[in-house]
């Protein structure tokens, strides 16, 4: 089977890599990066846990193919801490028991990133818009939200 | 002080960082892939197979077949079914297992250098099948004409009865009766870690496995009597879990890839080998929670007091037994509802059908009765225009009660405490929530000539812990370090195999040790779900674990106390807690002691419903707990909160479409479970805490209790807003329209 060689800065990171045809952005992070922070909850585009950042914008990476990530800049679950330091976001939900299975909290970690990156201050309703492409079975989401906004607050330094 | 405040939890890091691995993410550089193939056939004989070809396929490995599971049957509670299908069985199993009953029986697992050529292989199998006549039906199974496990003589293989009283006069005193035919529908796990597991064959010689269940100890006893070996030969240990909910608490990948293991080595290849099934195969291929027809008569005086409770249950237990035995009694008791009843008669009955096997699943016919018991309630208030909590409060169960199966209740009964402080929060009289006009098209304009508004309740309590004389216990083992010399252990160390699925029993555990032994919560360390470390702890579920494992480690605690004054270092303790044994129902009469410890709990839940189009939003739900003592609040909401999401998913939204014993909908974009913006806009969970006489530190389970109630709370609310009852669900705007038009007309 054909390999495709792929060149992507992933979570800072120069990586080279091989990836089959029709590999999806996915498995080919987990299986040839060796980064299994994103997980495959559908494999359909409807659960959110795959999601990853590609040049800023945020991605169900199971509905990529591996070689459209070919000089992307991709940051998965695993650059957010920064040398060793929570991001905000990762030390809220840690603090506020936002995660249960934890299953889905890579992708909703992404999700509220890719949100505050653009909307530092967003209202419980452009919260939920913004993951609302995000599946939980587990919390009811409420403890998300607060997660988030509380995150907010303190990225804005209040 | 541990116990009671809210430490974070132990595996809150490793999640939030991607470091935590899954089941599926433990895959070895140098592991086989596998693929199960399903058989395909909701009911068909083999007569013939044939794997030359996949066997001839590039990279293929081995197949793995019938012929290599020396005891072809396993069931948690009965053996009736068969690990593979096949022609070449070694004929040691009680189960025929020529023939398929279930599309997602087990034909065989191909083994491949990769998942692409394993896929391959499994493709290139050709079998043969003689297509039978389908039962898939629960009121049709009834007749027996076509039966689904043959060398038994009746579909209808368990049966419960109660006999109270006197129903004929309990009905004939009656000034009016309630009588309605509910129809329960089936609801599928959907947790977001599908089914993976590892396998290999460890330096000792133990065919292990490493997945993500709700037993270790449970996996290892089936895989070990498929395998027709001693239990020690077997190792289970469990990887991070994500989300189970009672789907996997039967055998999914373990015993298969136990044997794919076996036969690996046996065959001198000696490296491990994965297998991680995708979102089809994993709704495909486990149970869910069953779906019942159940027709109920409710008698009562003019002043609300109840007089009898008659019931008809048929549960589709599907084309296995799993749990439907277990789930069928639970369903049997609370379709009497938290109340006293003088006089009832109740028969259930759980019914083979070509389906979809039914099993464990968050509240384990708990949410069935319930809807029953409390809809019958509900419409008894408005048929006398008697106030909701009233009429409950007028009939609660105290402890005083005999209970539905006159043997008394373990005290600590919550019913009161749960319907006071709901009167008191949100009685009858208080205003609707307040909130924005609901759209039920988010890019329209609310039709608010359209919308109406109602509130509901609904009341229940469910056990905590093992039923009907099972040999319920757990174990725990703690190890104190220390100086001789030195007053107090510096450190502790934990063996408990209680599964961690999400729900936060790793983190409750550590407080509870550090709490037991008066130390810092720092210096306690734990290893978990591991049989070859762990005592049996018994299964992640029936609200069962801060309980039993929280009375395991006081007393694991207390005898490394005694070791540790009699100058052991290490000082070790060991300990097995039981509770008070339980019975099992008389046949006839229903008479017996269940169980041993029950929560209870109380809902008032807001809606708003656009009657032109059938959505309804759930503005506010207020969940009362009666739960003895929060181990940890803060977790215990989220408990709260995510049973709540899911039981609204079951009532709203989760239509599983199963048609001639084939679920035609295993994807999530067709089976839908609530997002962020579906769940209620507002949840409010309102802890109450006795003390559970039995419980540690006087606590009770919590975990589906707040599931129970809702289904017949937002049928209720839903009554209050348009004046029509719905005796089925889910609720998606084609059904409320339905319901809504027929009442019109
Ligand atoms: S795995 Fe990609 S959206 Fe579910
Ligand atoms: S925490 Fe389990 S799916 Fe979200």
């Amino acid at each position: 089977m054909a390999r495709t060689h792929i060149t992507a800065v992933v979570n800072g990171d120069e990586t080279e890599f091989l990836a089959e045809d029709g590999t999806s952005l996915l498995n080919a992070l987990r299986d040839e990066v060796g980064l299994t922070g994103a997980k495959e909850g559908c494999g359909t585009g409807d659960c959110g846990s795959c999601s990853v950042m590609i040049d800023d914008k945020v991605t169900t990476s199971c509905l990529v193919f591996a070689p459209e990530a070919n000089g992307a800049t991709i940051l998965t679950v695993e650059g957010l801490a920064d040398s060793g330091q929570l991001h905000p976001l990762q030390q809220c939900f840690l603090e506020g028991a936002a995660l249960q299975c934890g299953i889905c909290t890579p992708g909703f970690l992404i999700a509220a990133k890719a949100l505050l990156d653009k909307n530092p201050d967003p209202t419980e309703t452009e919260i939920r818009y913004a993951l609302a492409g995000n599946l939980c079975r587990c919390t009811g989401y409420d403890k998300i939200i607060r997660a988030v906004q509380e995150a907010a607050r303190e990225m804005r330094g209040q | 002080m541990a116990v009671g405040k809210t430490p974070h939890r132990v595996d809150a890091f490793d999640k939030v960082t991607g470091a935590a691995a899954y089941a599926a993410d433990c895959v070895p550089d140098n592991a086989l892939h596998a693929v199960v193939v399903f058989t395909n056939q909701p009911h068909a004989r083999l007569v013939g197979v044939n794997f030359e070809e996949t066997l001839d396929a590039p990279g293929v490995v081995a197949v793995v077949t019938a012929a290599d599971v020396p005891v072809n049957e396993y069931g948690l509670t009965l053996f009736d079914q068969p690990v593979f299908i096949g022609l070449d069985d070694t004929g040691r199993s009680s189960v025929p297992c020529d023939v398929s009953r279930w599309e997602a029986d087990h034909l065989a697992v191909v083994v491949a250098e990769s998942l692409i050529q394993a896929r391959k292989g499994a493709s290139l199998i050709r079998s043969e099948w003689e297509v039978l006549s389908l039962v898939s039906d629960a009121v049709e199974a009834q007749s027996d004409e076509i039966l689904v496990h043959p060398n038994s003589t009746s579909n209808t293989y368990h049966e419960l009865r109660i006999r109270k009283g006197d129903i004929a006069e309990g009905l004939q005193s009656a000034d009016v009766v309630i009588e309605g035919t509910y129809q329960l529908p089936h609801q599928e796990h959907a947790y977001l870690q599908v089914e993976a597991a590892t396998a290999w064959v460890d330096e000792e010689r133990r065919v292990t496995i490493e997945t993500g269940g709700q037993w270790v100890h449970e996996d290892q006893e089936q895989i070990a009597h498929a395998l027709d070996v001693a239990p020690e030969e077997v190792r289970v240990k469990y990887a991070a879990i994500g989300g189970a909910f009672g789907g996997k608490e039967d055998m999914s990948l373990q015993i298969v890839m136990a044997v794919t293991a076996k036969k690996l080595t046996n065959l001198g290849i000696t490296r491990p080998v994965h297998c991680n099934w995708n979102r089809e195969e994993s709704i495909v291929g486990h149970h869910k929670r069953h779906r019942a027809t159940v027709h109920a008569r409710l008698g009562a005086t003019a002043d609300g007091i109840i007089t009898a409770v008659e019931a008809d249950v048929l549960l589709d237990a599907g084309a296995y037994n799993y749990t439907s035995n277990k789930v069928l009694g639970n369903l049997h008791l609370s379709v009497a509802g938290a109340y006293n009843v003088p006089n009832a008669r109740i028969d259930s009955k759980a019914i083979y059908t070509h389906s979809v096997p039914g099993g464990a699943f968050r509240g384990f016919g708990g949410p069935q009765g319930t809807f029953v018991a409390e809809s019958q309630m509900n419409k008894l208030a408005s048929e006398l225009g008697i106030d909701p909590l009233e009429i409950r409060r007028r009939n609660a169960l105290t402890d005083l009660s005999d209970g539905i199966t006159q043997a008394g209740l373990p005290l600590g009964v919550g019913v009161h405490r749960v319907l006071e402080t709901c009167a008191e929060r949100a009685p009858v009289d208080a205003p609707l929530i307040e909130t924005l006009p609901f759209k039920s098209i988010a890019s329209l304009p609310a039709a608010t000539d359209q919308l109406r508004q109602g509130r509901g309740y609904a009341v229940g309590m469910k056990n905590v812990g093992f039923s009907f004389g099972f040999p319920e216990a757990c174990e725990a083992d703690v190890v104190f370090h220390g100086d001789i010399d030195a007053e107090r252990p510096t450190r502790i160390e934990l063996f408990h195999s209680a599964a961690e699925v999400g729900q936060g029993v790793h983190t409750a555990l550590i407080q509870m040790v550090a709490e037991a032994a008066d130390i810092d919560i720092s210096n306690v360390d734990a290893t978990y779900s591991d049989t070859a470390t762990g005592g049996d702890s018994g299964s992640a579920s029936a609200s069962r674990l801060t309980f039993m494992a929280g009375n395991s480690v006081l007393g694991a605690v207390e005898e490394a106390e005694k070791s540790w004054a009699d100058g052991a270092r290490p000082a070790l303790g060991h300990f097995r807690y039981k509770p008070p044994a339980t019975e099992a129902l008389d046949p006839d009469t229903g008479v017996g002691q269940p169980n041993f410890c029950y929560g209870y709990m109380a809902q008032a839940l807001d809606l708003t419903v656009d009657i032109g189009t059938g959505h309804i939003r759930v503005d506010r739900v207020l969940s009362i707990h009666d739960v003895g003592k929060a181990i940890h609040p803060q977790m215990l909401r989220g408990q709260i909160e995510g049973a709540i999401a899911q039981a609204h998913g079951y009532a709203l939204s989760e239509q599983l479409i199963v048609k001639d014993g084939r679920v035609l909908n295993p994807r999530l974009s067709q089976y839908l479970i609530p997002g962020i913006g579906d769940v209620p806009a507002k949840v409010e969970c309102l802890i109450l805490e006795g003390t559970d006489p039995l419980g540690p530190w006087g606590a009770r389970g919590v975990s589906e209790m707040p599931y129970i109630t809702y289904a017949p709370a937002v049928t209720a609310a839903l009554h209050d807003a348009t004046g029509v009852w719905m005796n089925t669900f889910p609720l998606t705007p084609s059904v409320v329209l339905e319901h809504l038009t027929a009442a019109k007309n």
